[in-house]
């Protein structure tokens, strides 16, 4: 607290920000959230209207928003402003302490404001979220081996690819922009910390905040509409919709506030000397994708909080007998779901972006390109959302200007390409799992790519949408490419992060299995697509038996590809072979600090006097 | 970072590891081109209606436009794959003279895919244009369709009602879509028709059937829990049957 | 609205910049959160789906109900006093009178007082019930979100009046700077939700 240091401060020693951890969150959340739960019950009226459950509605939305509260407060997210507000602010002792200082492992089960602790934490939510995840999307596959389904029930069948569906959309977005923007960004750019370290540990608990709504759905009829919750349909579903409602907002909230964070960081705290054109390509990509989440999802958060208005309160947003639309939950919802696509690509394609120099030994090709490429693709992602609605019926006429635009997109994609492949061209190509994954990277993001150019044209939309052939499209593009890039950004990363290499061999076997395994089960999702078989149902026609066996054994291959290298994080983690201080020979700061990093990172803050890529010096 | 350009030898293209790309190009074009095209083509469903024939060539026409583009970038990995590898804990030496940037190289790039893009919207414009002039076909016979949890509805101008669709072949139609609780999506898969049925709303979409058989109506859209089955057939007939069928149902739904 | 830098002493000016840029930002999230309501007004509107905009006559009310947006233009205009008094605080604390601030801030702590007050009385007593079709959806959700927007001044507008009263603005008073950015946003937005009730 620079710069009212010299006020009167509280004593040292037992103040409350010293008292609350995660298990005082949890268990002031959990009380609070029963408290209101049994005052709601007795206070309430009883519904009278024609319009039935709206009463439950209330009572689930006001229980969970009480969890919500009494969770990030026992967590201690509202000791900074009230603080403020008693004009007592933190004193440097306290900072220091909640940086977690001398701790240990105690500071990851704690509001610990280090952007190093933060990032480690993000690392282990997304591995759990990419489990529970996995193990729904095994579920789904099973169920789908057989035409007629069967041993899953309709209702828990919908729940599960509704909720595989949303929480693998947040473990994507947060799975590069999380650990690696968080631990890695701030050092790469030679900063301290984080601009708001308070507001950083703030974006971290209320995922953790908002998880447990989206568990509970899962015991209140669980979540029946599919990860995008269409309404009227949401309208109608059961109780679980408003778990799905509180996870969004939550959600929301924090994507908001990590992406006010982590841009006035790049902006405000690069490194002296680190001009624009010095600064790292990732650190673009993981500024490009927070600051477009910064006006993409309050959309989604006020789409969820009409939604919980419809049912709690029987508004009429989007229940059409009483005026509302159908067609305006869709313009929320895609407002935010295209750009929402771009949030998760782009740091994953800037990592290996970031990795092709280091393992090509060449400088990046045409940096400038690059840029213009991620500012194009982000720029373009807002004004093409329509795209996900040609067959809805909303506007006809306006098809045809989203067909343009989206298909305009295509442009500064190539340009990614570009980059990728004119780095590669003619490199020294040092064989890792990270290097791979950029092949990995260009040849799935192909196919995602022109599989998507066919999903632009509205005529062939008219055959296509709604079938297995999207979602096979968009696990190309979301997985294929992004989740390649989060892998390879972890073993490129590991070193740096846990000081400890990634074991070579386990990090090939999985790099294999997974891309082998992806390959074969959504070539046979675009088959079963292209003969007809519609999205997220639970049984089909016996003709697209073949293609759907072949996903199904696709992702069991992919499963254990995944396995493999969560035994890979774990042994290396425990037991790696110790990394010297910069293994990859990289140039960019993240490598010079050694590990443990420091509590704040630099002793003298490092001035920059070039760009990071000059591998082979390039001749003028 | 270097703004310049290293300049070029005078006869770049005669690097072998460019000859070599330039062999590679040509033949995964052709690869990519043949197996894209072939994979889309067998997989998909033999079409009932000029649309559907209209989707199938558009994929044909974007995959082979698509192919040299696929093609060069494959080429570009296989030739480098192919030749610098280095195993080992430690990186490989640096060569000198890398050159970070090539203007030429990269306005190339940017112009020839602002082409392709250009390429892709020309020829999905015009068979939007003819697809909305289908709609306003003043001799297609209307049709009411409406969709609910989890069945169809199909309502025939001389009042018969029923579940499954009957048409007859080559001539044109105007479905009128609708829902009664949720969105659905009103799909027949051979056709290469879909349109949403919204609550509160009618959306249009139109066809001419050109086969006679039976094909798939299927809701390609999330609508609850029985959404899988939510699927039914259209018998697509010639003109005396489909009379013949209207004259039977219609009296049967007065009697009824 | 807070500081938040740790040890090494960082000029105010710097660590000041750097806050107004964050508020900004996360005012950019807000500013598309009521946008984003202002284009469900006039999608609505423009829809008029089933004939349901406006409330349909019943039993209870056989009328239209004379629609009026003149709470939302009320409680602009009490926003509107709040930042003129908070800016003129402000206008204080830079020419180094402190006392200005105080009277300044504490007006606008009333201003935002006065406007909670008022907005609830707006929303409890409103001729309509939530069913009543979607133009009343929307005055709700208009009314909602400057009732939330008041909350959240109250707040701020006591810690910065609290804060002035101590005297911690005495050496720099960038917090005062940024908490009349959220006051002209608090305003704008209120003035947002009242422009679009105007045209039911
Ligand atoms: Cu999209
Ligand atoms: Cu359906």
């Amino acid at each position: 607290m620079t710069t009212v240091m010299s006020k009167p401060v509280s004593a040292p020693g037992k103040s409350i920000v010293e008292k609350l951890n995660f298990f005082t969150a949890l268990a002031l959340g959990a009380i609070s959230a029963i408290v209101v739960w049994r005052l709601a019950l007795q206070i309430l009226p009883e519904d009278t209207e024609v319009r039935l459950f709206t009463r439950e509605d209330k009572i689930t939305l006001l229980s969970m928003t009480a969890w919500f509260i009494g969770f990030m407060t026992g967590i201690g997210a509202l000791v900074g402003p009230f603080r403020w507000l008693m004009g007592k602010d933190l004193t440097h002792e306290e900072n220091m302490f909640l940086a977690g200082k001398d701790m240990g492992v105690k500071r990851y089960f704690r509001y610990t404001t280090d952007h190093k602790v933060v990032g480690i934490q993000y690392l282990v939510i997304t591995m759990v979220i990419f489990g529970i995840g996995g193990i729904l999307a095994m579920l789904i596959r099973t169920n789908l081996g057989t035409p007629e389904g069967g041993w899953i029930h309709p209702q828990a069948y919908n729940s599960i690819v509704g909720t595989h569906g949303i929480i693998m959309i947040v473990g994507t977005i947060i799975m590069v922009t999380g650990p690696f923007g968080n631990f890695i960004m701030p050092i790469m750019i030679g900063a301290r910390d984080m601009a708001f370290p308070r507001l950083n540990a703030l974006s971290f608990w209320l995922i953790v905040a908002a998880a447990v709504p989206l568990i509970w759905a899962q015991f209140i009829g669980g979540i029946s509409t599919g990860w995008s919750a269409y309404n009227p349909l949401a309208g109608q579903g059961p109780l679980g919709m408003d778990g799905y409602i509180m996870f969004i907002c939550i959600f929301a909230i924090s994507t908001m506030v990590a992406g006010a964070n982590i841009t006035t960081t790049v902006v405000k705290m690069r490194a002296k000397g680190m001009t624009w054109n010095r600064t790292p390509i990732f650190i673009y990509g993981v500024v490009a994708s927070v600051a477009l989440a910064l006006p993409a999802f309050p959309v989604f958060f006020l789409s969820q909080i009409l939604s919980a208005f419809d049912r709690a309160l029987d508004t009429s947003f989007y229940n059409t007998a009483g005026g509302g639309s159908g067609w305006l939950y869709e313009n929320l919802f895609w407002i935010m779901g295209h750009p929402e696509v771009y949030v998760i690509l782009i740091p994953a394609v800037a990592a290996l972006m970031e990795m092709a120099p280091v393992f090509t030994r060449r400088p990046l090709f045409s940096f400038n390109v690059a840029v213009m490429g991620i500012a194009g693709i982000s720029g373009l992602s807002v004004l093409v959302w329509a795209h996900h609605m040609y067959i809805s019926g909303w506007a006809p006429l306006l098809n045809t200007p989203f067909m343009l635009t989206t298909e305009l997109i295509s442009i500064p994609t190539g340009m990614i390409f570009l980059v990728l492949i004119g780095t590669l061209w003619r490199g020294r190509l040092w064989m890792t799992m990270p290097l791979m994954s950029i092949f990995a990277l260009l040849w799935n993001f192909m196919i995602g790519g022109v599989t998507g150019i066919y999903l632009s044209d509205v005529p062939a939309d008219a055959f296509l949408h709604g079938s297995m052939y999207v979602t096979a499209h968009f696990h190309y593009t979301l997985m294929g490419a992004g989740l390649t890039g989060a892998l390879a950004a972890l073993v490129y990363w590991f070193p740096a992060m846990t000081g400890r290499m990634f074991d070579k061999k386990l990090s090939w076997i999985a790099f294999w299995m997974v891309q082998i395994g992806f390959n074969i089960a959504f070539v046979g999702m675009f088959a079963v697509g292209l003969a007809g078989q519609p999205r997220r149902v639970e049984a089909y026609a016996p003709t697209f038996n073949t293609g759907n066996m072949i996903t199904t054994g696709g992702a069991y291959l992919i499963m254990a590809g995944m396995l493999v290298l969560l035994y890979g994080v774990i042994t290396s983690w425990t037991s790696g072979v110790k990394a010297p201080k910069n293994p990859w020979q990289a140039k960019t700061l993240e490598w010079t600090v050694g590990y443990p990093v420091p509590l704040e990172n630099f002793d003298v803050l490092p001035v920059v006097t070039s760009d990071p890529y000059g591998y082979g010096k390039a001749k003028s | 970072m270097s703004e310049q350009m290293t300049p070029q030898t005078p006869q770049w293209w005669k690097k072998p590891d460019v000859k070599k790309t330039a062999i590679l190009w040509v033949i995964c074009t052709a690869v990519i081109g043949y197996v894209g095209v072939e994979f889309h083509v067998r997989n998909m469903v033999r079409p009932a209606s000029e649309t559907m024939s209209g989707v199938i060539s558009l994929m044909r026409i974007f995959t082979w436009a698509a192919a040299p583009v696929a093609g060069l970038v494959a080429a570009m990995c296989l030739t480098v794959l192919t030749s610098k590898r280095h195993y080992g804990d430690n990186p490989p030496a640096e060569a000198d003279h890398q050159i970070s940037n090539s203007p030429r190289a990269t306005s190339l790039w940017i112009v020839v895919s602002a082409f392709l893009c250009l390429f892709a919207l020309i020829t999905g414009f015009i068979v939007i244009q003819k697809d909305a002039v289908a709609l306003l076909d003043k001799n297609a016979i209307q049709i009411n369709v409406t969709g609910q949890q989890w069945l169809w509805s199909i309502d025939y101008p001389n009042g018969a009602r029923s579940e499954d669709l009957y048409l007859p072949v080559n001539k044109p139609v105007v479905f009128h879509v609708t829902s009664v609780d949720v969105k659905h999506s009103f799909w027949i898969v051979q056709m290469g028709v879909k349109i949403d049925a919204n609550p509160g709303y009618v959306t249009e979409t139109a066809v001419t059937p050109d086969k006679i058989g039976v094909f798939d109506l299927r809701c390609a859209e999330l609508c609850g829990l029985l959404h899988a089955y939510m699927q039914t057939k259209v018998h697509i007939v010639s003109q005396a049957d489909y009379d013949a069928w209207l004259s039977v149902h219609a009296t049967m739904e007065k009697g009824a | 609205m807070s500081v938040e830098t740790h040890a090494h002493h960082e000029h105010p000016d710097v660590v000041g910049s750097r806050n107004r840029l964050g508020v900004i930002l996360i005012l950019v999230a807000d500013i598309a959160f009521a946008l984003s309501m202002v284009f469900v007004y006039f999608y609505l509107r423009g829809q008029n789906v089933n004939d349901m905009w406006l409330p349909a006559a019943t039993s209870d009310h056989p009328a239209i109900l004379p629609l009026s947006a003149t709470a939302g233009w009320t409680v602009t205009a009490i926003a509107a006093f709040g930042l003129l008094a908070h800016f003129y605080g402000l206008k204080g604390v830079r020419s180094g009178n402190q006392t200005q601030l105080k009277l300044g801030s504490l007006v606008a702590l009333v201003a935002s007082v006065v406007a909670i007050v008022y907005q609830f009385n707006t929303i409890a007593t409103a001729p309509f019930t939530f069913s009543d079709g979607a133009y009343v959806s929307c005055f709700y959700m208009f009314a909602i979100l400057n009732f939330v927007h008041i909350m959240l001044t109250i707040f701020i507008s006591l810690g910065n009046w609290n804060r002035a009263r101590l005297g911690i603005y005495n050496s720099d008073h960038w917090h005062v700077d940024i908490v009349n950015v959220w006051w002209v946003w608090m305003t704008v937005s209120s003035l947002l939700g009242a422009f679009a009730l105007t045209y039911p």
